[in-house]
């Protein structure tokens, strides 16, 4: 069907003076689901628009397979998108807004029915079809929204965070159903979200930006195990990774502390950060017999019920670990322990060394 | 028994006392008002078109007389030359040409000129100056096109002639055949601004995504406007048009400034608003006929008013 390619695209808003995107480079396979994952205001909603032409790049080129698609109007790149507040156009029913696309493209009545049919039954909306977007819930105007973008057939599907607006177990519900629609159509997908649960579970790929350029393009498993910069470090996961830095002394980082850990691995940096997920660390109130460990002060405990959140300081600054149970209480003092094979070593740039 | 326990009796459930008697206090001085100055001068003219005046007093009941002879006066409806369709026609079938031409016309460039606005760095200037014309005093406008169309000294002349249509430059307000529509550009002008500025806070109400989603969807410019701007923007047409239909129906300062108590040359643009004037104000004073024109003026519009008011 589709693959998608953005080179070296940027877009300026005010004259240039804000920068919206910055030189985005990147790949959409067909029929791959993308993930555009950052937090508000790093450009991913922009970069979206300009796949479905609503924005124009300032600069460098976007293609839909070989053809040059910039420029172009969003009408004649057959793209279907879904916007945050689901656009329903208000004073149409059900039924009339799914069949606008096919209507304004001249598609005859009797394949417009059959067409229509198709998706809200797709979507579990034939009973909503007659109502007015007004009266319907949140779950079935996004359903209507869907339909309306899958009727035409699209070949490529934008989404601009579709399920911010359901409540949470709609949203849960809502993240299955879309990813079983993709996959059953296998149309070239581009969403965008600032929840990264929601990234995880639904992209084929995640494409990280902030500050309007792309921080990493990895596949859920690979970002989440291999964050490539501290800036994705922090960002992935939840909560994210615990960072130590500190003076590569080769073969000990000095933290800021007094504290000392052993590098995971070599570097010509002089600063560098060790990182740890919340998941890999261990509290024990004996000390440990290994180098990889920290002491602390327990702050608070959090049983979330799954697991059991304590924050710890350390040095100065809170350390959040996940563990399965616990019999700290805060003001205990703790050693933190972690296995060196999932310590992380950041560069003074924030670049990913091992 | 009192109004609490009678309104009981009659709906069945209870009524709070106090709370009725607060509502009750707080629309006694509107209602006072609106009796006073709406209420009572309709009913004193409803009842007063049916005597005979000797200046302000009543001197005889006489039935539908004075309704009849206003049908028959010329200055009203003038009959023959209504069927010619040549004017004069009468202040009533002049009036109501001027709304058939006048809103059509201003709904549609006020909702054209929103549109055009709408994206346009320096719109609020633009929009200022279109609207300056509904701000200026009816009188003014008046005058003002009288300068308009001056056959020396007047810009739309001057206009005609700078494109070499030196023939058929004239003074446009004295031509008996012409002259209405001369005055109904003028009013048009005033009225778009009015339009104008209540299409573009419709337009601005309308959610942007509603028109990128049809973009998307694939429909261009003209069907971006009919699917989704018009049915969008179409309770703000209802009071456009309703208002303006109610402007026209009171006009009266614009024709006065351009033609005098008369309305131009044989009356050939007078207006209903312009009868009363005539009749009330100017010698022989006929008072009941000024009674029967406003009463015709109000028949007019009061519908109109009350689709209005019960507009959602």
């Amino acid at each position: 069907m589709t693959r998608i390619s953005m080179r070296s695209v940027s877009k300026y808003f005010d004259g240039g003076d804000t920068v919206a995107n910055y030189k985005l480079d990147m790949e959409v396979d067909d029929g791959e689901f993308v993930v555009f994952l950052g937090p508000s205001g790093c450009g991913k909603t922009t970069a979206l628009r300009m796949i479905a032409g609503l924005e124009d790049p300032s600069d460098g080129e976007i293609y839909f397979d070989d053809d040059r698609v910039d420029g172009m109007p969003p009408a004649d790149r057959n793209v279907a998108m879904v916007f945050q507040n689901y656009a329903l156009y208000p004073h149409m029913t059900v039924r009339e807004n799914i069949e606008y696309p096919l209507k304004v493209r001249g598609v005859p009545p009797e394949e417009r029915d059959e067409r229509v049919a198709r998706v809200a039954e797709l979507l579990h909306i034939e009973d909503q079809m007659d109502s007015d977007p007004g009266e319907i819930s949140g779950g079935q105007r996004q359903r209507t929204s869907l339909a309306r973008a899958i009727v035409r057939e699209p070949s490529v599907f934008l989404l601009d965070e579709p399920l911010s607006n359901l409540d949470a177990k709609l949203r849960l519900e809502m993240r299955s159903e879309l990813k079983r629609i993709q996959n059953e159509l296998g149309i070239t997908t581009v969403y965008v979200t600032h929840n990264q649960e929601e990234a995880m579970s639904m992209g084929d790929k995640i494409v990280v930006l902030n500050d309007g350029t792309i921080r990493q393009v990895a596949e859920p498993e690979e970002l989440y195990e291999r964050p490539r910069t501290t800036w994705v470090a922090k960002f992935i996961g939840s909560p994210p990774m615990n960072l130590f830095e500190g003076e590569n002394r080769g073969g000990t980082v000095n933290l800021a502390d007094g504290n000392t850990l052993p590098t995971p691995a070599e570097s010509s940096s002089s600063t560098v950060s060790v990182g740890v997920r919340p998941e890999d660390i261990d509290v024990s109130t004996d000390a440990p017999d290994t180098d990889w460990t920290l002491p602390g002060t327990v702050k608070t405990v959090e049983p979330l019920g799954e697991y059991v959140l304590v924050n710890v300081e350390v040095g100065g600054s809170v350390v959040n670990v996940k563990v399965p149970q616990t019999e700290a209480t805060a003001g205990d003092a703790v050693h933190l322990t972690f296995d060196p094979a999932d310590a992380y070593l950041y560069d003074e740039n924030g670049e990913l060394v091992a | 028994m009192s109004v609490a326990s009678y309104l009981d009796d009659r709906l069945d459930r209870d009524v709070d006392t106090e709370k009725l008697t607060a509502i009750l206090v707080f629309m006694l001085p509107g209602l006072t008002l609106f009796a006073i100055f709406s209420v009572g001068p309709m009913l004193y003219s409803a009842v007063g078109s049916f005597f005979t005046w000797d200046g302000f007093d009543i001197a005889r009941f006489a039935g539908l007389e004075t309704w009849i002879a206003t049908f028959q006066d010329d200055a009203i409806i003038n009959w023959s030359n209504l069927l010619a369709f040549e004017y004069p026609m009468g202040a009533l079938p002049q009036n109501i040409i001027w709304m058939v031409v006048h809103v059509p016309l201003s709904t549609l460039l006020g909702l054209g000129l929103a549109l055009l606005f709408a994206d346009l760095r320096g719109r609020s200037v633009l929009r200022s100056m279109v609207f300056l014309a509904f701000t200026t005093p009816t009188v003014v406008i008046g005058l003002v096109l009288l300068f308009v169309y001056d056959p020396q000294a007047g810009i739309f002349n001057g206009l005609l002639r700078s494109i070499g249509l030196e023939s058929v430059v004239r003074n446009w307000v004295q031509e008996p055949q012409i002259a209405i529509y001369a005055l109904i550009a003028g009013g048009v002008w005033v009225q778009t601004g009015f339009s104008m500025l209540l299409y573009s806070s419709a337009l601005a109400g309308i959610d942007p995504a509603l028109l990128e989603s049809a973009r998307v969807d694939g429909a261009g410019r003209f069907r971006r406007f009919k699917d989704i701007i018009w049915p969008l923007v179409k309770p703000v047409t209802a009071v456009v048009v309703i208002m303006s239909m109610i402007w026209v129906i009171r006009i009266f300062a614009i024709v006065y400034a351009a033609g005098g108590p008369s309305g131009g040359p044989g009356g050939v643009f007078s207006v209903l608003g312009l009868e009363v004037y005539q009749a009330a104000f100017s010698t022989p004073i006929e008072y009941s006929k000024a009674m029967v024109v406003a009463l015709i003026e109000l028949v007019i519009a009061l519908p109109m008013a009350w689709y209005i008011a019960s507009m959602d």
